[in-house]
């Protein structure tokens, strides 16, 4: 059965550095209602810091959406309004 | 640093951009532009306004040069930033003193003196145990509210504990409160000042500071200088606790240090290893001499804490010079005349550098992983090497708290000697007295620890990894090669 939420978290360099590394207790810090929801996935750089625009690091993809300057709370309010 | 927040961003984003201008070369004539660029005009301000914030980006990036506020003269405020990189580019290393880390005084928010405060929770209620109970008559009625005076409470706390409304609450100033030697506090002005004669140069201020007031004297551009200058060797000394700093192992690491520059790698764990066996054979010859307890003296903040603090207990310490200066001393040996520059978790090593002949420079983690940042450099993408010298798992385990007594310990056993281990795990008020009255207190053999950080090395504050995140590589490592 996959699972409704596929967390994708950047572990480019950049990304790491800037706040990203953070990201790796995701699993531990998820509230325990969305645990069953979600898959998490850590990838080489996703590339999102090379696009040019203004967007942030560190980046997380939730399924297709790219999130920006993500954290573990904005991760967690994502997951709960979709 | 473990966890992120928005001053570490900030002095992290700083760096990327300091080094990308050297990677141009722009660095002498651009470096003016990074508090434009970083405080750009139509952005919100943090502090009052945008000249106050790039106020404050000029005086964190004097200190990311190598520079110390403290040491700014009136007539300096009105210099460019480009003359403090000709001043680095000139005088080079002996612009660095024994001040390690610098406090902004224009950033420093004057945390108010008095611990206690009322908040808006109070009900102005008739009561009024505060007032009544206050020791010091610190206390009145201003429109119906309690307040406190800051110039006259002591901070006894009485009130607090008084109120039935809990609407008192305790306020730390953070840098002090964190501070295990009471080295930094308040001149008349409020502004923070760390007193040398009594920083252990742990770090923990800096760490705790919520508007990133104090800062390390970098020595980024003395290292990178070298780095890019092909006539020029350096070597890069990575210390144990650098296993899981990039989310992952060592291999991709040292081939993203040859990538960025440096010449060679090589793993202070080595370094650790010959500590390990020395320290042992120390260990063995005092006890054989009588003596009860030998402790530890790799950890730098420990040993300026005996230094300057606990001078009783130094005859208890190691004469066994630490793995960082080991491996510089073969470093030395192997490629004379190349710049060594250790790569560490730590602040205290740079003062330890500085005394010593071994080590060239020191650079943090976070200042590393900036580099790469700004090089471009991918560590994940990276294939693997070997490091130039490889260590045992002895001198990697060197890493975490434990790793040091548990190789002495069990050195001494295998050679005959039973001993017992004692850690002491983090250094705070109650380790301190117990450490000074440690040669009363142990009563067998022992083998004593001493890790400043709570957890060990992996737990520094120049850290980009969660510790336990980074310690699950460390035992993928040790698994694979026990």
């Amino acid at each position: 059965m996959s699972k409704k939420f596929k967390i994708t978290i950047c572990s480019g360099t950049a990304c790491y550095v800037l706040g990203g590394a953070q990201l790796m207790m995701l699993e531990d810090l998820l509230p325990a209602e969305l645990r069953d929801e979600v898959e998490i996935v850590g990838s080489t750089c996703l590339q999102a810091c090379r696009r040019g625009d203004n967007a942030q690091p560190p980046f997380v993809k939730i399924n297709d959406e790219l999130i920006e300057s993500a954290s573990i709370a904005r991760i967690v309010d994502y997951l709960r309004r979709h | 640093m473990t966890y992120i927040n928005n001053a570490a961003l900030i002095k992290r984003q700083l760096m990327v951009r300091l080094a990308r201008m050297m990677f141009a070369g722009s660095l002498g004539t651009r470096v003016d532009y990074i508090p434009l660029q970083q405080a750009p005009r139509e952005s919100e301000s943090v502090r009052c306004c945008i000249h106050h914030d790039r106020a404050v980006l000029r005086y964190r990036l004097m200190a990311l040069l190598g520079f110390a506020i403290e040491n700014e003269k009136p007539e300096d405020e009105i210099r460019s930033l480009a003359s403090y990189v000709a001043e680095a580019d000139q005088k080079g290393g002996t612009r660095f003193d024994d001040k390690i880390l610098t406090v902004i005084d224009e950033a420093c928010s004057s945390c108010v003196r008095a611990n206690y405060r009322v908040t808006n929770a109070c009900r102005g209620c008739v009561a009024r145990q505060c007032i009544m109970n206050c020791p010091k008559k610190a206390i009145h009625i201003e429109s119906g509210h309690a307040v406190i005076d800051e110039k006259i409470c002591v901070s006894c706390g009485i009130c607090a504990k008084a109120c039935p409304y809990h609407s008192i609450i305790y306020q730390p100033i953070p840098c002090e409160e964190a501070c295990p030697v009471n080295a930094i506090s308040q001149d008349d002005r409020g502004k923070e000042k760390i007193d040398e004669a009594k920083c252990i140069h742990c770090g923990r201020c800096l760490q705790a500071c919520p508007f990133g007031a104090i800062m390390e004297r970098s020595e980024m551009f003395d290292v990178l200088r070298d780095v890019l200058n092909p006539a020029k060797k350096t070597i890069a000394m990575v210390a144990p606790a650098i296993v899981g700093q990039f989310n992952t192992g060592l291999g991709k690491l040292v081939t993203a240090l040859k990538k960025l520059g440096f010449d060679h790698v090589v793993e202070v764990a080595f370094g650790a290893d010959l500590t390990a066996e020395q320290e042992t054979a120390e260990f063995i010859e005092r006890v054989e001499h009588g003596s009860i307890c030998m402790t530890s003296s790799c950890c730098p903040a420990y040993v300026e804490a005996v230094n300057k603090h606990i001078g009783n207990v130094k005859p208890l310490v190691s004469d066994t010079p630490s793995p960082m200066q080991l491996t510089g001393e073969w470093v030395g040996r192997q490629w004379p005349g190349a710049r060594r520059v250790f790569i560490g978790p730590c602040v205290a090593k740079r003062a330890e550098a500085r005394k010593g002949k071994n080590v060239d420079n020191v650079l943090t983690f976070e200042e590393l992983g900036s580099i790469l940042v700004a090089a471009d450099i991918d560590v994940m993408e990276c294939f693997d090497t070997e490091p130039d010298q490889i260590a045992s798992s002895i001198g990697r385990k060197f890493a975490i708290a434990g790793g040091v007594a548990g190789a002495v310990v069990g050195a001494a056993a295998a050679l005959g000697v039973n001993a017992e281990e004692k850690l002491f795990n983090g250094l705070d008020q109650k380790a301190f007295a117990t450490l000074k009255a440690v040669d009363k207190i142990i009563k067998k053999t022992t083998f004593i620890e001493v890790m400043t950080c709570e957890g060990g090395c992996m737990h520094g504050p120049g850290v980009i990894s969660n510790p336990a995140v980074a310690r699950s590589f460390l035992e993928k490592m040790l698994k694979e090669k026990p």
